[in-house]
């Protein structure tokens, strides 16, 4: 509208899309000249109008329709809450069973036998004597009972 | 699990509405929510601009948003959700009013001055009651299509590209049919805005004043 041919420049200016040195030039330009100031006056005055209406609007009420028509009755946090300590339950209750069945396990003869058995592995004779050296040579206490080697005539004889 | 977790992401003022439209069409109901709070104001005013009733403004307003929900799927370019839902507010106030189809050639009702209109001191302009009613009025005397087009640029800040998109109108004829609407909300506006004082002597002289 302005026969400046700035219409644009001053409709994005009053938008705040222009950066501020140029803005401040389009300002400068507008005092001195007639007819963009006088378009600037109107987009100004045409901005504080539509900005001031804008907020005086009662909306709240609104949704409900379209949630209806919808379906949109959407979880709400509180129950994605509950939904998350419920998983949180069950969880711990499975957790829970399994520890302590672990822990029953544990106390059981069966398991004790398993660590003794896995204790003895670990000194397993042949990790510390050399072939042929009698077990006797081990110190006492380490886990396994020690017997005198059976002969090899002996065993072929039977 | 996962996507129990990924759901109770928060919305923010601050999330776009890009990931609105994303995580509604992924079928989050909060996320829609989110887009109808942001959007609600802007669409039920314009609504009530086009359609001039309150009541009707917000009968419409439902049925936008209802509209948009179930189309939502459609809609590719995930940032233009607000030209996107004023172009269904849009189609729903004329179907509601049986608007028929504008062609901007035909629409010589103007009654535009060829004058310069003086411009009021911006600085003094204060929207009371009375002149609400004024400017409520003066929007009145547009054609539909042409004040919904003022209004997409002046009130909801939608570009010409987007209104030309939402018009299916070519980019000069939105600039133009907005110009026109502006000058004549103008000349209805004047008399009623305080100080409407000329300014720009320079621009109106030699000029009719309406």
């Amino acid at each position: 509208m302005s026969r400046c041919g700035r219409t644009s420049q001053l409709e994005a200016l009053v938008r705040g899309e222009v950066p501020g040195p140029v803005a401040m030039d389009l300002r400068s330009h507008a005092k001195s000249c007639a007819v963009c100031r006088h378009e600037l006056n109107w987009l100004e005055s045409e901005s504080s109008l539509f900005r001031q209406r804008a907020g005086r609007d009662e909306v709240a009420h609104l949704w409900a329709g379209v949630a209806n028509k919808r379906g949109l009755n959407e979880s709400r946090p509180w129950t994605r809450v509950l939904v998350a300590m419920a998983a949180a339950a069950v969880l711990a209750l499975v957790v829970g069973l399994g520890g302590g069945a672990a822990q029953r396990n544990a106390l059981s003869p069966t398991r004790a036998m398993d660590e003794v058995f896995e204790t003895d592995a670990l000194m397993s004779p042949t990790l510390i004597l050399d072939e042929g050296e009698p077990c006797s040579k081990l110190p006492s206490g380490v886990g396994f009972s020690c017997s005198q080697p059976v002969p090899a005539s002996f065993i072929a004889s039977r | 699990m996962l996507r129990l977790l990924k759901r109770t992401e928060p919305i923010t003022p601050e999330t776009p509405d890009e990931s609105l439209v994303r995580r509604a069409q992924a079928g989050e109901s909060a996320a829609f929510r989110a887009l109808f709070e942001r959007h609600v104001v802007s669409v039920r005013r314009f609504l009530r601009d086009l359609l001039r009733q309150g009541d009707m403004a917000d009968d419409a307003t439902q049925e936008t948003f209802t509209r948009a929900h179930a189309q939502l799927q459609k809609l590719g370019d995930h940032d233009r959700f607000k030209p996107w839902i004023l172009g269904i507010a849009r189609n729903v106030a004329f179907e509601a009013r049986r608007v028929r189809t504008y062609d901007p050639i035909d629409d010589e009702d103007d009654g535009i001055p060829a004058a310069v209109i003086p411009s009021p001191d911006p600085e003094a302009v204060l929207l009371d009651a009375e002149l609400e009613k004024h400017f409520t009025e003066a929007l009145s005397h547009l054609s539909e299509h042409r004040r919904a087009a003022l209004l997409m640029r002046l009130d909801h800040g939608l570009s010409y590209e987007e209104i030309a998109e939402a018009f299916d109108w070519s980019l000069p004829t939105v600039k133009n049919e907005i110009h026109r609407a502006r000058l004549k909300l103008r000349t209805h506006l004047l008399p009623h805005l305080t100080g409407g004082k000329a300014l720009g002597g320079d621009a109106t002289k030699g000029r009719n004043r309406p």
